[in-house]
């Protein structure tokens, strides 16, 4: 075909161009976007930055490609990967970091995850509710060895690794009171932060990571002491109440404050252990820091009771707290012949307290506890205070105690001997005292009372009582009838011729010296008296014996007494009125008659010399009196002593044998021969009468002579009889006395009666006492217990 | 046309001796520079047409790696951050059940890219070798391809439009990725491509003289 353009075209073919000039412009584009293309992917690839893997116990809420990585909250890397370890214990996760941040991951690295947190310290982590988990790094900012391994940590640490400060470990008794991120206190600025507390390897405290942020942790030295303020304190004494509170955050999370309590501290190491003191008085009185000393444990048992005995109770040496009870239990103990519950109290001791260095060991506390037992070092116990039942542990020195060691190889810690403490059991006495107060028969007491009282009511309400004044009415009026009839009017005038003639007698007497001898008889007679009064003076004595016996005789059974009286008295009185006793005073008044004739008979037949002789006989007599007499004293005492007996007696039965006496007495009184007594008695004056009418009509008077004389005989026998009578006549005479004493006592003002006044107004007042107690009980019987 | 392969039985403007203008279709004489309807430069054949489109091809392909692998849309929610790529997000849109949208996305953004690669690469060496499609067929061929590739550009317009409306701070922000960028250079540089081609030589195998 291009035949046909032939040589109208010639073919022209220029010369080809050169390389450059054929290929065209456009293909730089392709050429730029390779360059760029590979540029990009050069840089995203050395940029994508390194892969370090982080353990973790769960990888809650981690996802691939999502989760970051961040550091000051910029996103630093992501999370590439998640998956098991070997054996499936953790989650390794693997996260893609930033190239630059790779350097600074050394061995300070710290990796947590974020989460929402709510806890004392306020709610953190919110904004991953939406957003998802993230990971938290933290690491210093110096360069390092770089790792590309981590430890992740379960949640944020408290201190984290910028914290330019001091980090110090506490030690503390219990951890309880402190959590993670507690803050510490120096005069009130919070300088520092705790770790969640840890347990010591041995268990025995609790051992607290904390950071003192500088440039505070300038102000730590040796000398500085922490304490524990959390919560607050309340101390009462002399200066009035003392409440400390700290800020609400130690309120609710604990704090611990320190200071330094004494000038020369050293400067410290960071790792320093300090002592975490109970509170501020104590962490500034302590010139110890403990720290680096433990506790000695040690053992004690006791047989008797540790009633008292608390754990924590304080072990003193002579009066300084040197360690605490720490637990209490009891064991059987074999060893012995047969099987005993002993107590075995366990209790630690502070080397530093008992003098010893401040470095020393557990051995060397051992040695000096060794040496001080074999010196006479015992355990006892004693009680905290005067009141309380709490006790203590004392070690006390007994150098005269029998020896003892130091058991070393005692089981659980090694034990010191004991020794038996004489506890003074205040409550014990106090309960005593109750019980036995407890112990009193009130009831009894107040029943007898009451019973005396009833028995008083009754003999007073008695029928018999109330009719024995009648009857008393009724024998004095016929007494009176009695004393007025006729015969007894005329009685005295026969009295008074009797007496007529006998002082002619006595007349006659005086005048045969008969005064002489009556002055001697007199004289004896008085010498007697002397001796009665000297006698009697043992009668108050007597009388207060008898006044007792009243007493006594008062309780008596008195009521039927006094109904048989009574009806001894109607008796009487049916007697005394009796016609046959009216007629008495006529017989009486001629009895007297007679012997006035008898009596001038006498005179006249000379038997006033016969009289004299008598006399003197008498006198003799008296004089043997006056010697009985002297015998009077004696019997004086003997009678105290038998009134003293009488006292003793049992007068109950004689007072029911009087009774039965006196009934009896009635009984015959009220028979039919009684009443004729005053007859039969009518006629034996009769017959008086008639004898002596026959003396007088049968020459008796002469015969009076020779009866004199028969007398005179008789009168020295009955001289003789009154040598041999001194007996006789002591018991006479003690009677009278008796009888004048007791009616003495029975007069006006006598002793006897002031006594029984005395004794019934104290019954009374007794009486009354006893009732208004009764009445007091009855309404409030506590008041017998609590005493008011 | 009458698609018979009988190249024989019509006249190319080269083999009349004329030059025929690209832009109005005049037919001028050789010796005519210049068209002198539309004033443009004649060439009976576009000079160093090849190379050109296998230079936009190239860029283009460089083009549409990070277009893949980079993410195209940034979606950043108040719970998290979304990035998706291309083929991501098609499956993203299937796992969610919107197959249609899921089908226009994956045909916008693969199918049309890749198969105009194809086609401009298939068309570009068919110039020089034979090929078992007649030229009537290549020519079609490359029409639909100048035609078609305008609409891959629908991604990035999804993804401009996104970005513009949802800017709601923190609560939920879109924005386009490295690779809508790259997708778009991806396409444009295609364009080039097709453009480039000078349809004239297909009708030119029988002829020994090339270029």
């Amino acid at each position: 075909m291009s035949d046909d353009l032939g040589p109208t075209s010639l073919d022209i073919r220029p010369a080809k161009a050169p390389f450059w000039s054929r290929i065209s412009v456009v293909w730089l584009v392709p050429l730029l976007a390779l360059v760029i293309s590979l540029g990009i992917a050069w840089k995203s690839y050395s940029d994508r930055g390194e892969l370090i893997t982080i353990t973790f116990e769960n990888a809650s809420g981690i996802e691939v490609g999502q989760t970051h990585l961040k550091f000051r909250d910029v996103t630093v890397g992501i999370v590439e990967d998640v998956e098991f370890a070997p054996g499936l214990t953790h989650v390794i996760v693997s996260v893609r970091v930033d190239t630059e941040i790779l350097p600074y991951l050394d061995e300070n690295a710290q990796f947590w995850i974020v989460r929402p947190e709510i806890s004392a310290r306020g709610i953190s982590g919110l904004n991953t509710v939406l957003s998802g988990v993230y990971l938290q790094g933290n690491w210093d900012t110096e360069i390092a060895t770089a790792k590309d391994q981590f430890e992740g940590l379960e949640e944020a640490p408290v201190i984290d690794v910028q914290t330019k400060g001091t980090r110090i470990t506490l030690r503390a008794k219990e951890g309880g009171r402190l959590d993670a991120g507690s803050p510490i206190l120096y005069k009130g600025i919070e300088v520092g932060r705790v770790e969640t507390p840890r347990l010591s390897e041995n268990g025995d405290f609790v051992l607290i990571d904390a950071v003192i942020d500088a440039p505070h942790d300038q102000r730590l030295t040796t000398a500085s002491r922490f304490w524990d303020r959390s919560g607050f304190s309340i101390s009462l004494d002399t200066s009035g109440v003392n409440l400390d509170v700290g800020s609400l955050g130690a309120l609710v999370q604990g704090g611990l404050s320190f200071d330094t309590v004494f000038s020369g501290g050293e400067p410290i190491e960071p790792g320093e252990v300090f002592e975490i003191f109970d509170d501020e008085q104590q962490a500034r009185n302590s010139l110890f820091n403990s720290s680096n000393q433990s506790e000695v444990s040690l053992s004690v048992i006791f047989d008797n009771s540790v009633n008292g005995l608390t754990a924590g109770a304080p072990v003193r040496y002579k009066g300084i707290n040197v360690g605490a009870v720490s637990s209490l239990t009891a064991f059987v103990d074999n060893s012995r012949f047969r099987p005993r519950v002993r107590l075995l109290v366990n209790f630690t001791v502070q080397p530093n307290k008992l003098g010893l260095q401040e470095d020393a060991t557990e051995e060397d506390t051992l040695d000096f506890l060794e040496n001080s037992v074999a010196s006479g070092l015992r355990i006892k116990l004693a009680t905290q205070s005067l009141i309380s039942s709490s006790l203590l542990l004392e070690l006390v020195e007994m150098p005269d105690e029998p020896s003892a060691v130091l058991d070393r190889t005692a089981e659980p810690f090694p034990r010191l001997p004991s020794i038996d403490a004489e506890l003074t059991d205040f409550t014990a006495t106090a309960e005593g005292m109750f019980e036995r107060i407890n112990a009193l028969p009130v009831e009894e007491l107040m029943q007898a009372a009451i019973d005396v009282l009833e028995s008083v009511n009754a003999v007073a309400a008695s029928e018999g009582m109330r009719e024995a004044p009648d009857e008393l009415i009724a024998l004095l009026a016929d007494t009176r009838a009695l004393i007025n009839s006729e015969d007894l009017q005329a009685t005295p005038g026969e009295l008074r011729g009797a007496i007529g003639e006998m002082n002619t007698l006595l007349a006659d007497i005086r005048k045969g010296g008969a005064a002489a001898s009556l002055l001697t008889a007199l004289e004896n007679a008085s010498a007697a008296s002397v001796n009665i009064s000297a006698a009697s003076e043992n009668l108050p004595a007597l009388v207060e014996e008898l006044n007792a016996l009243s007493a006594k005789a008062n309780t008596l059974a008195l009521e039927e007494l006094v109904t048989s009286a009574t009806s001894l008295m109607s008796n009487a009185d049916k007697v005394v009125g009796s016609e046959e006793a009216a007629a008495i005073p006529g017989e009486l008044a001629s009895a007297l008659a007679e012997v006035n004739t008898m009596l001038v008979g006498l005179r006249e037949g000379g038997a006033v010399a016969d009289l004299l002789l008598a006399l003197d006989e008498a006198s003799a007599a008296s004089v043997k009196i006056n010697s009985a007499a002297t015998g009077l004293p004696a019997l004086a005492a003997d009678f105290e002593e038998l009134a003293a007996k009488a006292n003793d007696l049992p007068l109950t039965e004689l007072v029911t044998s009087a009774t039965s006496l006196i009934e009896t007495a009635d009984t015959l009184i009220g028979t039919e021969d009684a009443a004729a007594v005053p007859a039969a008695l009518s006629g034996a004056l009769n017959e008086v009468k008639t004898v002596l009418a026959e003396i007088r009509e049968g020459g008796a008077v002469a015969n009076a002579n020779a009866t004199l004389a028969s007398t005179q005989s008789a009168a020295e026998a009955v001289e003789k009889a009154a040598a041999s009578l001194p007996a006789l006549s002591e018991r006479l005479n003690g009677l009278v006395a008796r009888a004048e004493a007791t009616l003495a006592g029975y007069g006006g003002n006598s002793e006897f009666n002031r006594q029984t006044l005395t004794t019934l107004r104290e019954v009374s007042e007794a009486a009354e006492a006893l009732s208004s107690l009764a009445r007091a009980i009855e309404r409030r019987p506590n008041s017998l217990i609590i005493g008011r | 046309m009458e698609v018979t392969g009988k190249q024989a039985n019509f006249l190319t403007a080269r083999q009349a001796g004329l030059v025929a203008c690209q832009a109005c279709g005049k037919l001028h004489r050789p010796s005519s520079a210049v068209c002198a309807r539309c004033g443009i430069i004649l060439h009976s054949r576009s000079p160093r047409s090849l190379q050109r489109v296998w230079a936009w091809l190239f860029a283009g392909l460089l083009a549409y790696l990070p277009a893949n692998i980079y993410p195209m849309l940034i979606t950043a929610t108040l719970v998290g951050r979304q990035e998706n790529t291309i083929v991501g997000g098609v499956v993203d849109l299937i796992h969610h059940g919107s197959w249609g949208v899921a089908l226009i996305i994956f045909v916008a953004s693969v199918v049309i890219p890749v198969g105009k690669f194809i086609a401009i690469g298939y068309l570009a060496i068919s110039v020089r070798r034979h090929s078992t499609l007649s030229d009537h067929r290549r020519h079609q061929l490359y029409e639909v391809v100048e035609f078609v590739g305008r609409w891959s550009m629908i991604d990035v317009f999804v993804v401009a439009i996104l970005s513009s409306l949802v800017q709601l701070d923190a609560v939920a922000t879109i924005n386009p990725g490295p690779a809508a960028a790259s997708f778009a250079l991806s396409v444009a540089f295609t364009m080039l491509a097709a453009l480039s081609f000078d349809a004239r030589t297909i009708w030119d195998r029988d002829t020994d003289e090339g270029v």
